[in-house]
């Protein structure tokens, strides 16, 4: 066998291993869980979005604001359920504001904490301890301080959270945001305005 | 010394490839987008093609075949990313880290781009000395 022929194998090997692993190591599907407490919209809907996100990532709050106005355009046609996926090796307070929101969620609160927490997300980041500032916040969303911190005590809901993350990383994510749409997987908000154009054109 | 050095270029391009490459293509997509340098079908190209073009460069550089087209192309590769990761810092585009090795490794830009000037001047080094980089390669048994 010659060099060039060598070579032919060499890339031909490379590409059945790559393109093997990929299939063996192939995301699981996300079985859509209807976490009705931190959803909203028909689940009956035509578009079905589950949004794996850390409430401490930048993009993942322009990805928000985005989505919340998407939503009010088309109130009927979207589905919308919210992931946790805390990147905590990058944000220091991302398992801290995924409690709060996991809190919140357990009292039917978690939209009025998001609507507060994600506009607000530059302030309280840059914050040594973000707690006052969310109790703030929580009081203002009309949850029960009590059963909030009670819950932020218990190993529960940071048992949830760890979960889901772990479920993200199973299903192949990396980064946030990482939206499925209809099963679809795109990361970032720039790919999830490109895949929502082609079911609502114009 | 030369063949350890060349092995590891090698090693770090197929390292750099397959984090990529075995994770869902849109994850690369999305740190590509981060650098808002392409129209949308250029991400899309480039998310897709350029993988490949870093493991396959790893793989001969790392066995030795085709020495020094696969320097070249390991040398352009350094290049091409200290041009993309600098002008993103002189444009303070918001990059939390350079997403040069899939979700393998994290390294901020700053760092990033320091660990691929030393790169790019080590395969330059090596290229300035091909007869010492050819032992234990597989250049060496085909010519």
């Amino acid at each position: 066998m010659n060099k060039l022929q060598s070579s032919l194998v060499i890339v031909l090997v490379l590409a059945g291993l790559v393109v093997g692993a990929k299939a063996f190591l192939a995301p699981k599907k996300d079985p859509v869980n209807l976490q009705e407490a931190r959803a909203k919209g028909d689940p009956g809907a035509k578009v079905k979005i589950v949004e794996f996100i850390d409430f401490q990532c930048p993009a993942c709050a322009y990805g928000v604001k985005y989505l919340k106005t998407f939503f009010d355009q088309h109130p009927n046609d979207i589905y919308l359920q919210v992931r946790y996926f805390p990147l905590t090796n990058m944000h220091h307070h991302a398992m801290t504001s995924a409690l709060y929101s996991e809190c919140a969620a357990r009292q039917g609160k978690f939209w009025a904490l998001d609507d507060l927490m994600i506009p607000q997300q530059a302030q309280w980041a840059q914050l040594i301890s973000p707690e006052p500032v969310f109790q703030a916040m929580a009081v203002q969303a009309g949850i029960n301080i009590d059963q909030l911190n009670a819950c932020l005590a218990s190993d529960d809901a940071r048992k949830v959270i760890n979960d889901e993350k772990s479920l993200g990383q199973s299903m192949g994510i990396s980064s946030t945001p990482t939206y499925f749409i209809n099963g679809k997987m795109v990361v970032g908000t720039k790919s999830l305005q490109d895949e929502l154009k082609t079911y609502f054109p114009g | 010394m030369y063949t350890l050095l060349r092995i590891l270029i090698g090693g770090i391009f197929i390292f750099s490839g397959l984090g990529k490459l075995l994770g869902p293509y849109q994850n690369f997509l999305y740190v590509v987008q981060a650098y808002q340098l392409l129209p949308s079908w250029g991400e899309f190209l480039t998310a897709q093609i350029f993988p490949w073009i870093e493991l396959l460069v790893g793989v001969f550089v790392f066995l030795g075949m085709w020495i020094p087209w696969g320097l070249r192309g390991a040398a352009v590769l350094f290049g091409i990313f200290v041009v993309v990761v600098g002008q993103a810092l002189i444009r303070g585009l918001p990059l939390e880290n350079c997403g040069c090795f899939g979700g393998l490794v994290h390294f901020k830009p700053q760092t990033v781009i320091i660990m691929d000037s030393a790169g790019l001047l080590l395969t330059y080094v090596l290229l300035r000395n091909l007869s010492y980089v050819k032992k234990f390669s597989l250049d060496s048994y085909f010519d």
